[in-house]
């Protein structure tokens, strides 16, 4: 064994739902003055969704009270959050539950 | 010829004459907080508009807005002052009676009219905060304030419908 090798050990567990591995999410919140129509038009305006997809966001937005509408790195849902914000949206960010 | 991306929106005299007023409110109110930024905004209005960025972290909130707030104040004015200038509304003077119904055309361009709906959008916003609107069916038909909010949903929708067309 050379004096120079670190001596690594081999036994660490990595924990894999640790905080830094989970991501962060972009979430847009209802509310009662955005109109549907233009929800889904910054929807797709925005993150190039489909109508099918902007829509399927929109109403679990309205039905089930906020949507997950990104997911990545911290920084890029900060972008995501302010441009959401922009348009007049209710927009949060957060790390993606466990 | 027309642009074939040019949206053309008709509405009479005293309708762009009112949206401009509405308009020229909305921008006193971005210059007021402009002034002032500092902290989450005392107005509930404003604190709609820049919105907690992360509710369960004040710290991280803080952050967010130090960084974002005056840029995303300094985008709604300029969208705001491209409405003005696209409404094409004198509002020093006052449309006489005769005036008031006559057409009002204006012609927008795409980006024109992503101002207008991110400027409509807000502007009802403010104006639901105004009348205390916590509901979709929360409204009051002897207040003259939810007339205003309804023709601007109105606009907005017949606007998105021209966006997505």
């Amino acid at each position: 064994m050379s004096l120079t090798t670190p001596d690594i050990r081999e036994d660490v567990e990595f924990d894999t739902s640790s905080d830094a591995d989970r991501p962060w999410q972009t979430v847009v919140w209802n509310d009662p003055v955005n109109l549907m129509s233009y929800v889904v038009h910054v929807f797709r305006q925005y993150f190039g969704f489909s109508v099918e997809e902007a829509t399927r966001l929109m109403l679990a937005v309205h039905h089930d009270g906020h949507a997950v509408v990104a997911e990545g790195p911290r920084e890029q849902m900060e972008l995501h959050t302010n441009a959401m914000h922009d348009y007049g949206l209710w927009a949060t960010l957060r790390k993606a539950p466990r | 010829m027309t642009d074939p991306h040019t949206v053309i929106l008709e509405m009479t005299r005293i309708e762009a004459g009112h949206l401009a007023d509405l308009v020229a409110q909305f921008s006193a109110l971005l210059q007021d907080r402009e002034a002032s930024v500092g902290g989450a905004p005392s107005d509930p209005a404003l604190a709609r508009l820049v919105p907690d960025a992360y509710p369960d972290d004040a710290e991280a909130a803080r952050e967010f807005r130090d960084l974002t707030e005056t840029a995303l104040l300094h985008r709604r004015a300029e969208d705001a002052a491209t409405v003005l200038a696209s409404i094409g509304v004198d509002t020093t003077k006052d449309a006489s009676a005769a005036d008031a119904r006559t057409a009002h055309v204006v012609r927008l361009d795409p980006e024109q009219l992503n101002a207008w709906l991110r400027t409509l959008a807000a502007l009802r916003l403010v104006l639901a905060i105004r009348l205390g609107i916590d509901d979709e069916d929360d409204h009051d038909e002897d207040d003259p304030r939810f007339g205003v909010y309804d023709w601007l949903g109105y606009r907005l929708e017949g606007l998105v419908h021209a966006a997505e067309a």
